[in-house]
């Protein structure tokens, strides 16, 4: 049941229908401050994902929005932004909910016997 | 020499967006673009990746900017659509009296042979009186 679902621990994932692009800034974020271009090279090598601009940059306006980041002040013209304290409990609460379902998935292939 | 194209284009596409964002991630994205560009990425995906952004900018409403703004925008151009298709559609009988009061007595649709039937069975009077009226010596 949907309403099930809602008010369960995937009610509180508000990641969850975000898009991935943001998930990966997030985790991106989660140990130190980045800027754009850090922020694209960093996501290439931790999920072989190459970010657009445009769509890092609306990623990112959507999550300054949420609260879930903040930007710091420039150096040169760069912006960095940082994970908030919201947004780490939001990233915390989303990666659980992807373990959960990736377990049930390992659980179920092993069960099928493929 | 292609280097600065790229830098133009991505510019150009740059001011695709809304003045607001332009003041905010304008100078950065233009450094950005100009870093992927030096890595080797093709200037034409980035400046397509920053018009989409632009597209979805435009399209997404904001906090400040009701959602009544978006609809009229949308309803507008509806409008527009179909106001020229309206006049597009009306052209036709339009041109078709034009002729049909031009040509000699011969010409009236009464007095030519019957349309085949594939064309009749659509169903656009104007459009088979005009067929009709030059379908002989018009």
């Amino acid at each position: 049941m949907t309403v099930g679902k809602r008010d369960g621990k995937a009610g509180q994932d508000v990641l969850r229908r975000i898009g991935e692009a943001s998930v990966l800034i997030l985790i991106s974020l989660a140990d130190e401050p980045r800027h754009g271009y850090a922020l694209i090279q960093d996501i290439k090598e931790l999920a072989d994902v190459e970010l657009g601009p445009g769509t890092l940059y609306g990623a990112l306006d959507r999550l300054e929005r949420f609260g879930l980041i903040e930007s710091l002040p420039a150096k040169d013209r760069r912006h960095p932004y940082q994970i908030t304290a919201p947004g780490a409990a939001a990233l915390r609460v989303h990666l659980d909910s992807l373990e959960r379902v990736s377990a049930a998935g390992r659980l179920r292939l092993q069960l099928g016997g493929i | 020499m292609a280097e600065s194209r790229a830098t133009r284009l991505v510019e150009t596409v740059l001011r695709c967006y809304p003045a607001r964002w332009r003041r905010r991630h304008g100078d950065e994205a233009a450094e950005l673009a100009a870093l992927l560009i030096k890595d080797g990425t093709p200037a034409v995906s980035i400046a397509w990746s920053y018009l989409a952004g632009a597209a979805r900018e435009w399209l997404t409403p904001r906090p400040g900017q009701r959602l009544s703004t978006a609809a009229c925008a949308l309803l507008v151009a509806g409008c527009a659509l179909g106001v020229s298709g309206g006049l597009l559609a009306s052209a036709a009988p339009a041109r078709a009296a034009t002729s049909q009061a031009r040509g000699p007595a011969h010409c009236q649709p009464d007095s030519v042979e019957p349309v085949p039937t594939a064309v009749r069975a659509i169903g656009h009077p104007q459009v088979i009186i005009r067929e009709a009226g030059h379908g002989r010596s018009c």
